[in-house]
């Protein structure tokens, strides 16, 4: 049984004198056997914390604690974890299987026999076992990600560490190890802390996601949780795509008033009790919540004009923009892909009440996510 | 209809002016190119060419002729090589072991100061440099006060065998010594090209510090061996600097200075000293045939 504890880990670099914060005060508890995904922009401090926890970076400020050990001194050699590169990281002048031998031939006891049959096994597993008298030169990309996958399952770690591991691969290839991945965790029921700038993969390989921005934990929830709960601008816009719709409104005499578009919403009073009295807000709305009708019927529907039209098959990704207003306030909207609209035509486009979300323009923070009707589903099996 | 004649013909005329332009300029470059391979290799030729042929013929002939069947010999080569049979004996004992000591402990030094991170590796990678800098000649007399200082026949007198080749277990030490700054430099651009994450990889599978040196960076840095394998057995055999100041007893003399042996005091024996020179210098070209290719692979830089 392995969870993997950061309590209020933090990383300095010092540079040239200035101390640059890579990594601010994160604190994340992964369950024994859970996939965490770790996701952020690029820069955002998520490969320093996985490195961290490799024990490849020092860490400044806080414990990490893999069992009940903390590991903060524990050397990289002797904290039983696997690490799966970004680069593979293959040992070029190495057979596949001393490749995936190396491992256990430097941190176990195995006889050479047991090292063989574990070695084969894996490598049947990850169907590369035709490949194992083979050098990494010779290997397409795809195979080598499996030599190096197979490196880190073969030693049968407490942890597994991936450092963006699908992102050389070509597309297709990528969300077929995707599932792949998932299932061979799933399999393995180690615990692991996959790292990636790809909110798709976040969204559809991880238990949990921990987002990270400038080097600070936005939120660490179900992907469903972030998705539709999220606990900030940052994440409701990194989470989904095309991302979400924000508009910025004021709150006045119940309504909320477009600042550069002329847009006037009435508010219920449900949810204007939950602004905490702020005034200056950012709606968003995402994508498919947004209805597009043909003329506008309620005071939530509001004329629209499409401006441009991406047929995706099973759906219609929309460019629209608000009709009387100036400037540029174009939004996305998505409709079922058999649905029939003109680029260039007059619609109305509905802002459903219930699947708003209102955040302080300041700070922001979510004031009020939108209405959800399946509670379990979001929170997740293991909540 | 005739201006496009006309054109046609200004066009084949001026293709054949490009024509005849372009054989010119192939036949003045091959003519360069040959000029400069003859004078390039005619000192070689020439010392070719008086080792074969007897005293009488190096005065009769000029240089460059070859040995026509009056004047030809081998007795040079015979003499040569019966003079320098000990001095070549001597040379392989010491440049062997010197060379690969120096190609070793440069590529350890080299690890040490790009894959490990520790305190004060600038100033250490200073003293490298440094080291790469210094004249032979600056070092002679404090060389010789060093190793009459510590009297390493003396330290050895325990074992005869060694006490008696004290002089090249001295120049053994002072040329890796001396080798190391550049080998140190020579692998260091190699492992800083070398891939960090293999490394980190090799770290998490739980190799030591000496492990991945072992298993992992020595293997692939073997055509950066080759390359200075060849660099410094070329360098220590052919260094006679040293070898002057440091080699004492006769027996112990190596191959540059048994090679100067060969300068007899009063009357010049060119094709004595040609086949000399020769006999010197085949070992070295052995070496690069052996090495050659990972040679050519170690300066391209490739893995």
């Amino acid at each position: 049984m392995t969870e993997l504890t950061l309590e209020n880990v933090t990383k300095r670099f010092d540079d040239d004198g200035d101390v640059i914060v890579a990594v601010d005060d994160v604190s994340v508890e992964i369950d024994d056997g859970e996939f965490l995904v770790l996701v952020g922009p690029s820069g955002c401090g998520k490969s320093t914390t996985l490195r961290m926890i490799a024990g490849l970076e020092t860490v400044s400020d806080g414990q990490i604690v893999i069992g009940d050990e903390v590991v903060n001194d524990v050397p990289a050699q002797r904290r039983d974890i696997a690490m799966v590169f970004q680069s593979y990281a293959l040992y070029p002048h190495m057979t596949v299987r001393e490749n995936m031998r190396f491992g256990l031939e430097e941190s176990t006891n195995l006889t050479d026999k047991e090292m063989d049959s574990r070695v084969e096994k894996t490598a049947t597993t990850l169907e590369i076992d035709e490949l194992l008298e083979r050098k990494p030169g010779e290997l397409s990309g795809g195979q080598q990600q499996r030599v190096a996958l197979g490196r880190a399952i073969v030693r049968d770690p407490s942890v597994f560490l991936m450092d963006e591991p699908l992102s050389n691969l070509d597309a297709k290839l990528r969300s077929g190890m995707r599932t792949e991945l998932q299932r061979l965790q799933e399999q393995l029921d180690v615990t692991t802390v996959y790292v990636t700038h790809d909110q798709t993969e976040a969204m559809t390989m991880g238990d949990r996601i921990a987002i990270l921005n400038d080097g600070e934990l936005q939120q660490v929830a179900t992907p469903l949780e972030c998705y539709h709960r999220p606990n900030n601008v940052f994440v409701a816009g990194f989470i989904g795509e095309p991302s979400m719709n924000f508009f910025e409104v004021t709150l006045s005499d119940g309504q909320l008033v477009g600042d550069d578009v002329t847009f006037e919403y009435p508010l219920s009073a449900s949810i204007r009790e939950t602004l905490d009295s702020r005034s200056k807000l950012v709606l968003g709305i995402r994508p498919e919540d947004l209805e597009i009708v043909d003329r506008a019927e309620t005071d939530h529907d509001f004329p629209a004009v499409i401006n441009v039209i991406e047929p995706m098959g099973n759906e219609n990704n929309l460019l629209v923009d608000f009709l009387e207003t100036e400037g540029e306030t174009t939004f996305n909207v998505i409709v079922d892909g058999m649905r029939h609209l003109t680029a260039g035509g007059r619609y109305a486009v509905r802002f459903p009440e219930s699947a708003i979300h209102l955040f302080d323009r300041e700070t922001g923070t979510a004031l009020h996510n939108r209405q959800v009707e399946n509670e379990p589903e979001l929170l997740g099996p293991r909540a | 209809m005739a201006t496009a004649d006309e054109s046609r013909q200004t066009i084949g005329d001026r293709l054949a002016d490009r024509r005849e332009q372009l054989d010119l300029t192939r036949v003045g470059l091959y003519a360069a190119l040959i000029t400069l391979v003859g004078f390039y290799l005619s000192p070689l030729w020439a010392g070719l060419t008086t080792a074969f042929k007897t005293q009488a013929g190096f005065v009769n002939t000029t240089p460059l002729e070859p040995p026509t069947p009056e004047w030809f010999t081998i007795a040079p080569w015979a003499d040569a090589f019966s003079v320098m049979q000990g001095g070549l004996i001597n040379s392989i004992t010491f440049v062997l072991p010197a060379t690969v000591l120096s190609a070793l402990l440069g590529s350890l030094a080299a690890y040490g100061l790009t894959k490990l991170s520790w305190r004060g590796q600038v100033g250490v990678l200073v003293l490298f440099l440094a080291g790469v800098f210094l004249p032979y000649q600056s070092v002679l007399v404090p060389l010789r006060q060093f190793w009459s200082a510590v009297d390493l026949a003396g330290w050895l007198a325990f074992a005869p065998f060694l006490a008696n080749r004290a002089d090249l277990i001295e120049l053994t030490i002072t040329h890796t010594a001396y080798g190391i700054p550049i080998c140190t430099i020579l692998f260091r651009s190699y492992y800083k090209a070398m891939d960090d994450d293999m490394i980190e990889a090799a770290k998490i599978d739980g190799a030591s510090a000496f492990g991945i040196y072992k298993r992992i960076v020595f293997p692939l840095s073997l055509p950066m061996f080759a390359v200075t394998l060849i660099y410094q057995f070329t360098q220590v055999w052919n260094d006679l600097l040293f070898a002057l100041v440091l080699v004492t007893s006769r027996s112990n003399y190596v191959v540059t200075l048994s090679l100067n042996e060969l300068q007899g005091a009063m009357a010049q024996e060119y094709n004595l000293q040609m086949a000399g020179a020769f006999i010197a210098a085949f070992p070295t070209i052995i070496v690069y045939v052996i090495f050659g290719r990972q040679f050519a692979k170690g300066i391209a830089g490739g893995t």
